[in-house]
């Protein structure tokens, strides 16, 4: 076999890996353009949360805010590139872990539903602006000043060192 | 006799297939996303084994428990919880109301609600009720099994739970109050208790925010009990427990001790110990379907405990299984177990199970 035989042979090799391998851009290097902002009804007295703080209220282990309104959850339908990062960065879960949590929880009696499941951004800032008590999020760039931008650990998603990049 | 069996597995079949009926229903109420409005959430479990047991003539297939849990949210702080079973025996199913709750939340510190539990002892039997699909292993541990005589499965009564200020130590209680243990001692007092004196119970956890999913606590049980057969009894159960319930590592680990002593003559008592120790891996990547596992469970109960004694509950076992993730809604299971019932010799069982939830999440 000659030389321009085989780099034949590895430019097809290397041509059929990148094929098989698939899609390679994850939720993260997708978000990426924009961090994830994480927004609640205008009216809901937060506009700090720690990281920790924010992953109780998403895992329902707090329910309420300080003034008693009842928190309610709005989040991406499964296979959005928003809900992908949110999985992985403040639930740290798996799609099967997800879902087996909230079955789980709602089977235990600690909440009588599971997240509200929205399917668009628009969605997601109309029913922010309509429910009192509401948290969701989205991309940054998305945001409108219909919503309530949190602070995440002190920063807001334009800021430098912003956990939700 | 036959029309009402029939009658029985047509239940039966309805409890289990009542979350599919209802689909319609589901996709209404989730197109519903005004929180103040009622929403029912229906779900079932359902699983079928088949068990193998060192010289038992009866090895063979056996339907599990058909469960259907609802859930109505009735209001932001009002809601209301369901668990039904179906449950195959002999010759006929029985049918159970399992937990019946509703609930008033005021806040995340109190959460106030009446009905009939799953006693708040230890991990396991608050933390994965009758359905099998969410539980690692097939069955639960021998000490909190159902109908268990070791610990009181359900309480009736009022349960007040919630947080309590702690910063990121995440502490939360629970204290009840209700019914104790019927006649028949492997049963709650669903219609009335059986005389004056009340169960109480007390339950703390910590949840650190740091360490999730981390869940510690200890928890305290007390009631008279009046057996159908013998004199009342002082009961006082103390638990403790560490569960890890993330699945790469799974740890659970959890003790019982448990005292009887009669009311009549304090002399006469003994004493039940009990734990289990349970650990799961999920395997990563491209096993990530599979998860081994291994439990070990000891339960001793002394021969003076008057309540217990003359029961044969001593049991011995360790478990060594794989559950496989098939669908993400339904496991496949495969368990040798070496057990020891009332230190009648180790036994070989093997048991191999197929369970599967029906959820609109």
């Amino acid at each position: 076999m000659n030389l321009k035989c085989c780099k034949k042979f590895i430019l097809i090799g290397a041509a059929a890996a990148v094929c098989l391998s698939g899609p390679t851009v994850t939720a993260e290097e997708t978000v990426a353009s924009s961090p994830i902002a994480i927004v609640v009804h205008k009216d809901t007295q937060v506009s700090d949360l720690s990281l920790e703080e924010l992953r109780s209220i998403f895992l329902a282990d707090q329910q309420f805010w300080a003034d008693r309104t009842r928190i309610i959850l709005l989040v991406r339908a499964p296979q959005s590139d928003e809900r992908d990062f949110v999985l992985n960065r403040i639930y740290q879960m798996t799609e099967a872990e997800f879902r087996q949590y909230w079955i789980a929880k709602m089977f235990r009696a600690e909440v009588p539903r599971g997240p509200k499941i929205v399917f668009s951004t628009n969605m997601a800032l109309d029913l922010v602006v309509a429910i009192p008590g509401s948290i969701s999020f989205m991309r940054a760039n998305e945001v409108t000043d219909a919503v309530r931008v949190v602070r995440i650990d002190g920063f807001l998603p334009s800021e430098p060192g912003y956990p939700l990049n | 006799m036959e029309r009402d069996l029939q009658q029985k597995v047509l239940l039966a079949l309805a409890t289990l297939a009542a979350p599919l009926v209802s689909g319609q229903e589901i996709i209404a109420t989730q197109a519903s996303l005004d929180p103040s409005q009622p929403e029912v959430n229906v779900m079932g479990f359902a699983d079928v084994s088949y068990i193998s047991r060192d010289g038992s003539d009866n090895d063979g297939f056996a339907i599990g428990q058909a469960v259907a849990h609802l859930s109505a949210s009735l209001g932001h702080s009002f809601s209301a919880f369901g668990e039904f079973t179906a449950t195959a025996r002999d010759s006929e199913y029985s049918f159970e109301v399992e937990r019946l709750i509703v609930k008033y939340d005021f806040s995340d510190r109190l959460k106030l609600s009446a009905g009939r539990y799953h006693t708040p002892i230890g991990y396991w039997n608050s933390a994965f009720h009758h359905g099998a699909w969410l539980q690692t292993t097939t069955t639960r541990p021998e000490m909190v099994k159902f109908g268990s005589r070791i610990v009181p499965i359900h309480f009736v009564g009022i349960l007040m739970e919630g947080s309590l200020p702690s910063r990121d130590l995440g502490l939360e209680y629970k204290a009840g109050f209700g019914n104790g243990r019927h006649a028949n001692i492997a049963r709650a007092g669903d219609a009335g208790d059986i005389n004056g004196n009340k169960a109480w119970m007390l339950q703390f956890n910590v949840n650190p925010r740091g360490y999730r999913p981390l869940d510690a606590g200890i928890g305290f049980y007390t009631d008279e009990v009046e057996p159908g057969i013998g004199p009342p009894v002082e009961e006082s159960t103390f638990s403790a427990h560490v569960a890890w319930s993330r699945e790469s590592p799974e740890v659970i680990v959890e003790y019982l001790r448990s005292s009887h002593e009669l009311v009549t003559d304090s002399s006469v008592s003994g004493d039940v110990d009990a734990w289990y120790a349970q650990f799961a891996y999920r395997l990563p990547d491209g096993r990530k379907d599979w998860k081994p596992y291994l439990r070990i469970e000891r339960t001793r109960v002394d021969n003076s405990d008057p309540l217990l004694g003359a029961d044969g509950l001593d049991y011995d076992g360790s478990i060594l299984g794989v559950r496989w993730d098939f669908n993400p809604y339904a496991s496949l299971k495969a368990e040798y177990r070496n057990e020891e019932f009332d230190n009648g010799g180790r036994e070989n069982n093997f048991r191999v199970q197929v369970a599967f939830v029906l959820s609109k999440l």
